[in-house]
């Protein structure tokens, strides 16, 4: 199986890794190799196999994970011979940035496609299986939602019987980070401050603290799960910038917590900061992702895990790469 | 809503006094099963003791007042006496919180806009003791006899709120 990897950040830098840690794993199945890799600037391409260790530590040590500089990802993808695009660039939720063009070309070649990239899907999400579909291609986007927590192919694939009525959940960690802060007493400010020195919020947090992330997941669980066709505009988002300490104190009175919860359902599309009583599975605090899966014949199944990070996303990709290998064989 | 509960179900609290022999609790509770009753409570008095019989205190539902009087009924003929008797109407509660330049008699207009269109079997409002600021907290805590009226009234909040400027949320239900 011959890998390119599109985007060599946190999630790019993190699938390498993994690869080279389940190296015994991947080779019974015919070999998985990375025979290009690109970031924004630069690229590396070999048809052997690039190691992934020593990308990671060029990346380190130059900023950059090739030699060679980069004018297109796709002009790369047309340089090499490749099996699965794994696109881990960063989220675009304007027009889909080069993550989007590089999967629709990689699909429209009859490649097999792994994403975590939400802006991609939460734009195009019918219009890509359409183009996979026709091109006897398979996309899959696990990581996408909830990093190491596997719902997507939970409800796709184990739950494949049941009538799913509605997922509620927690899908993004810094709001809840934020949130379980503020529970404390911190004022909001402070909470994200806090956030931002840990890592967990970017120095520009607008997608998380506005809800704009969780509503790209609420897109692709809608999507994908409920077959619906609906876009990130048909989402209806609050953020969390609004919850008050005052907010916080009054719903503690009443042994409540307030969390940002996404919610699909056939006729729900919304994201918005709600009133948990604790001890609910939605109350949980810190940067955990939770959702709780409403079935007609199990009832409801609430799964929680890691919602980002290097190794946690990568474990995702590394089960969608998995199923493809199992199904291409 | 996240139950698939029936809407109006009958919840129903009833004191009877059994006969003090083995079989009696037990052909008591049967007749409910009989009538497609769910038992969700029984409480075995044997502290209260009248004339050789024993008081049992049984919560259980019901899906209407014909299936409640074929088990009264019943339990006539069986010989259970029927000290009290009470019903209630299942109710569905949901809480509300709402951030903005509000006081009481905004808040007062608003419940009584939402009872013009749906009937609230109780309202408790409670205001943040922070009354500084322009920006006040109040929460809500509504219920409603039915889960259609709780999609209504969760519709006419997020409308009003909407229209006022006032920030607005709302729980998880049960």
């Amino acid at each position: 199986m011959r890998i390119v990897i599109s985007g060599f950040g946190t999630v790019g830098q993190g699938f390498a890794e993994v690869l080279s840690l389940r190296s015994d794993l991947l080779n019974a199945g015919g070999g998985v190799r990375i025979v290009a890799v690109f970031d924004s600037k630069s690229y590396a391409v070999d048809e052997n196999g690039l190691d992934p260790i020593m990308l990671i530590e060029r990346k380190n040590a130059t900023g950059s994970v090739g030699t060679e500089k980069l004018s297109s990802g796709i002009e790369v993808l047309d340089s090499v011979g490749y099996d699965v695009l794994v696109e881990v660039s960063p989220t675009n939720i304007e027009n889909g940035g080069d993550g989007l063009k590089n999967i629709e070309h990689a699909l429209r070649n009859g490649k097999d496609v792994i994403t975590v990239n939400k802006g991609p899907l939460a734009l195009k999400f019918k219009e890509l299986n359409k183009l996979a579909e026709k091109n006897n291609a398979i996309l899959r986007f696990e990581g996408s939602v909830g990093g190491a927590m596997p719902i997507i192919n939970l409800c796709s694939e184990n739950l494949k019987g049941e009538k799913i009525t509605s997922i509620r959940g927690i899908f993004n960690g810094t709001c809840n980070f934020i949130l379980s802060r503020m529970d404390g007493g911190l004022p909001f400010e402070q909470a994200l401050k806090e956030a931002q020195q840990l890592g967990y919020a970017e120095s520009d947090p607008t997608y998380d603290i506005e809800g704009i992330d969780t509503a790209c997941k609420v897109v692709i669980l809608a999507n994908s799960v409920f077959r619906r066709n609906v876009r990130f505009s048909d989402v209806s988002i609050t953020g969390i910038t609004s919850v008050s300490e005052d907010a916080i104190a009054l719903a503690a009175d009443q042994n409540m917590v307030i969390r940002l919860i996404g919610e699909v359902s056939d006729t729900v599309l919304e994201v918005s900061p709600r009133l948990i009583p604790k001890g609910h599975p939605l109350s949980i605090s810190g940067t955990l992702n939770t959702a709780k899966i409403l079935t007609d014949l199990a009832g409801p199944i609430t799964i929680s895990g890691k919602g980002a990070g290097r190794k946690e996303t990568a474990s995702a990709i590394l089960s969608d790469l998995i199923a493809i290998m199992d199904r291409r064989r | 809503m996240e139950s698939l509960r029936k809407v109006n179900v009958m919840m129903v609290n009833a004191d009877i006094f059994v006969k003090d022999v083995p079989g009696q609790l037990v052909g008591s509770l049967e007749p409910i099963s009989l009538v497609d009753g769910n038992i969700v409570g029984v409480v075995h008095n044997r502290d209260n003791i009248v004339n050789g019989r024993i008081g049992v205190n049984i919560t259980f539902e019901v899906d209407s007042v014909e299936g409640l009087e074929r088990l009264k009924n019943i339990w006539k003929s069986k010989d259970v006496m029927i000290s009290r008797i009470s019903s209630v109407i299942e109710t569905f509660p949901m809480d509300y919180m709402l951030i903005g330049d509000i006081g009481p008699a905004q808040i007062e207009k608003l419940i009584k806009n939402a009872e013009k269109i749906i009937e609230l079997e109780s309202v408790d409002i409670r205001f943040s003791s922070n009354i500084s600021e322009k920006k006040r907290t109040v929460m809500i805590s509504a219920k409603v006899r039915a889960e259609e009226d709780l999609s209504r009234l969760n519709a006419f909040m997020t409308s009003a709120c909407r229209k006022e400027g006032i920030v607005y949320i709302r729980g998880v239900g049960q």
